[in-house]
């Protein structure tokens, strides 16, 4: 049994740090199966970075690699991010 | 690091004084890191167990055999010890007592984010309907359960328990993995309009989210959170 997340939800503080934003409750439009999953609901895979995975189609997502000063992140498909004011 | 409890042989609950704490949501996450002397870091990111109306962050950890960082949080860490954290993070796994009607389903540690919705909710004295399925290999293993079961005459909760390798003697609940048949004896059903929260090993949510879309709930309504074997 393991203990920490493995899910979008565990890379809130990660991208929070890098973009100023909460992004686990933004919605991505997948490119490729066209549905559409909170980021906190995407797969999680950690490597030298993270790949996330959408929860639909196992379609690329995202790939996140940090280094010293900075976050490298390629985001696939659409990103519907809320303003503050609307959340 | 204010004070540990042991919740199980497995699992220890770390609780934190952290200065200039803003407040967290009842599922939101604190992220840990441990920096060794020779200047390697190793992040991992925890849910919150304790109701936002608590003075303390607790967090609740299990023990991964081989682990990074999970063996020193359980073994290692005593009271006094600093440790370096962030947030509280996150945004799509949470719920207040505002958000309305819940059903809760965790297997294992899934249960960490799920209590502190189920603490705030007692905190706020509410009686908004809230379900709760906890699956644990056997009553020993199962987090919270003496806690639970003092929450468990409130108005408007409901708990399940179904043990999966072992039950106590005598045990007349569920004694399976989660299945279709389960849910629907759980409610509330999926007219019922209800949040669904789904948090455990990556298998049982993919698994249980499978049986809650069949059962006709709602996509858009079932936050799921995985926990899984990242080297812990």
């Amino acid at each position: 049994m393991t203990d920490d997340c493995l899910d979008g939800n565990g890379m809130a503080g990660l991208l929070a740090e890098a973009t100023g934003a909460e992004l686990t409750s933004a919605i991505r439009h997948c490119q490729s199966c066209g549905n559409e999953y909170a980021i906190g609901n995407h797969r999680a895979y950690r490597g030298a970075g993270v790949v996330l995975r959408c929860p639909g189609c196992a379609a690329l997502a995202a790939t996140i690699v940090e280094r010293d000063d900075e976050l490298l992140i390629a985001w696939h498909g659409v990103l519907r991010v809320p303003r503050p004011a609307a959340a | 690091m204010r004070e540990t409890i042991e919740e199980t042989a497995h699992a220890r609950t770390l609780a934190l004084d952290v200065p200039g704490w803003p407040g967290h949501r009842a599922g939101q996450h604190l992220d840990v890191r441990l920096t060794a002397e020779d200047g390697y870091q190793a992040e991992r990111s925890y849910s919150i167990a304790s109701a936002p109306e608590l003075d303390a962050v607790e967090l609740t950890v299990e023990l991964v055999d081989d682990g990074e960082v999970s063996p020193y949080l359980i073994e290692e860490v005593i009271p006094g010890d600093v440790i370096e954290v962030r947030g509280p993070v996150g945004g799509h796994f949470t719920w207040s007592v505002d958000d309305g009607r819940v059903l809760l389903i965790g297997g294992g540690s899934g249960l960490v984010p799920l209590m502190a919705m189920l603490r705030h909710r007692a905190a706020r004295a509410s009686t908004v309907e809230a379900r709760l399925l906890a699956s644990a290999r056997s009553e020993p293993d199962a987090l919270y359960r003496r806690e639970i079961e003092t929450l468990r005459p409130q108005e408007g909760l409901a708990v399940d328990w179904t043990y999966t390798r072992a039950t106590p003697a005598g045990w007349k609940g569920f004694a399976r993995r989660v299945d279709a048949e389960m849910l629907a004896a759980v409610g509330p059903g999926p007219s019922a309009g209800a949040r669904v929260f789904v948090c455990g090993p990556t298998p049982f949510v993919e698994s249980v989210s499978d049986l809650l879309v069949d059962a006709g709930y709602d996509p858009a309504s079932i936050h799921a959170e995985r926990f899984g074997p990242t080297g812990g």
